[in-house]
């Protein structure tokens, strides 16, 4: 049977995003759009990956009457799902998204509280479908209950079965998932920096820290680089990565960017692009996801085409 | 239409050693009548009912009765119920499953349930569990052609 794909998202959550022309707080507005999704990171990148002609399987933890809408939508989507279903509520995320002045406001909830029970249940059914995982794909915030180190807990158990890892998260869930060295890691330096006690600093100081995190052992690292940019680390040099002008001209919503790089550099290492090749095709999907509100990729051939407006320039 | 393209995709299941307590939960939390039992690498290896539990509380020759009153009391119920609650699902799990291939015709897969009177049948490719269908797939996959 062919292997999968597995992205675990520990705190799923629905998007919600309102587009508001010139938001303001302390008024009352009436959304001129709205776009209500499945979402969380994991989630986010199996939706992803499915428009980019790959199968995966999501997993994590889901709660109440979000829960019930995010299966729903997954199960219509036709998404191999393996979620535990816990008491309480999976978060709400809002966006409000504001075309006029450009800016993106968003509001998340902290997610249901995870027993150890249901916990012990998600390990049983994660190591259940390692044995049958190509790649794994850890994403996101933990909820409550969940301990800070079940990242590093998961990437050991993959590193046990061979099966590379990719993780995208933040805080002290991420500190302790890079002691597990997974493969990949991609982090928003502002975040490692406060996490780390690191001052922030200039593209130097944000070279270093990529460098400390390279020299643990993780093959690629991509982080935040100005706005929509980013800095890859990758085993054959360090790379600044940005969009053309007119191309950030047109953008509409970052919502899952990330999500959609992430996506991208997985189908991209799985078919053993080349370095740049890898690092354009993955940024052309961040992009592709910023130039319409709905969530996600319009195909692969959308991303292609946007892959010659990526700037890719190697450091020395 | 083939099974693998109406089927559901959830893989949830639980594996032999797992307690009807946590059956039960997981049957309430995920608001389904049955789910499959699985071994390590996810083969399906029986199937665990809302019946095969209440089966598991009641004593041994009720099968033989046709007379449901002879089922005892709500509160003898009940303490053989928690009796039973620890026991392994592997222990009152059905093991001979039916079972659907994803190159299944929908028409198979409706025939077999109704002649097997099955809400819910686990899918598999090459013995691994890959989805289920539910009637109600089955008919809303109906309904819409």
């Amino acid at each position: 049977m062919d292997k999968t794909i597995v992205t675990v998202t520990m705190n799923p959550a629905v998007d919600i995003q309102y587009v508001v022309p010139d938001f303001r707080p302390g008024r009352w507005f009436r959304a001129s759009e709205v776009d209500r999704s499945a979402g969380g990171k994991g989630i986010n990148v199996s939706i992803i990956l499915q428009q980019l002609g790959y199968e995966s399987a999501a997993m994590g933890f889901l709660a109440g009457f979000s829960g019930e809408y995010i299966r729903d939508t997954l199960r219509r989507l036709k998404l191999t799902t393996n979620f535990v279903n816990v008491i309480g509520e999976s978060r709400t995320d809002v966006y409000i998204v504001d075309e006029v002045g450009h800016i993106e406001t968003g509001v998340a909830e902290a997610g249901p509280y995870i027993s150890d029970e249901a916990l012990h249940r998600f390990m049983k059914n994660f190591d259940r479908i390692l044995s049958r995982a190509r790649l794994v794909y850890l994403g996101g915030s933990l909820p409550p209950g969940v301990p800070q180190d079940a990242y590093k807990d998961l990437i050991l158990r993959c590193k046990e079965a061979k099966v590379p890892v990719f993780v995208d998260a933040f805080g002290p869930a991420l500190t302790a998932a890079l002691e597990g060295v997974p493969r990949v890691v991609k982090f928003d330096h502002r975040f490692l920096f406060s996490t780390l006690g690191y001052p922030m600093g200039d593209l130097d100081d944000v070279l270093e820290l990529v460098s400390k995190i390279h020299d643990s052992g993780v093959e690629w690292s991509v982080t935040t680089y100005r706005a929509v940019g980013n800095i890859f680390y990758t085993p054959e040099g360090i790379y600044l990565v940005d969009i053309e002008r007119e191309e950030k001209e047109q953008m509409v919503s970052l919502l899952a960017i990330g999500d959609a790089l992430m996506a991208g550099l997985m189908v991209a290492l799985l078919e053993n692009m080349d370095v740049e090749k890898a690092i354009r095709f993955a940024q052309a999907c961040s992009l592709e996801d910023t130039l319409h509100v709905k969530k996600g990729i319009r195909g692969r051939d959308m991303v292609e085409s946007l892959m010659p407006k990526i700037l890719v320039e190697k450091l020395d | 239409m083939l099974v693998g393209d109406l089927m559901d995709r959830d893989l949830t299941s639980l594996g032999e050693d797992a307690t009807l307590m946590e059956a039960i939960e997981v049957l309430s939390r995920h608001r389904i009548p049955g789910l499959p039992i699985v071994d390590a690498e996810g083969r399906v290896v029986g199937f665990l009912s809302e019946k095969d539990i209440v089966r598991a509380a009641l004593p041994g020759y009720i099968d033989l009765l046709e007379d449901p009153s002879y089922v005892p009391d709500m509160g003898q119920f009940k303490v053989r119920m928690k009796r039973a609650s620890m026991d392994s699902v592997g222990r009152h799990m059905t093991k001979e499953v039916v079972c659907l291939s994803t190159n299944d015709s929908d028409f198979h897969a409706a025939l077999i349930m109704i002649k097997k009177n099955l809400k819910r049948a686990p899918v598999v490719k090459e013995g691994i569990l890959v989805g289920v269908v539910n009637r109600a797939d089955i008919i809303e996959h109906l309904m819409s052609e």
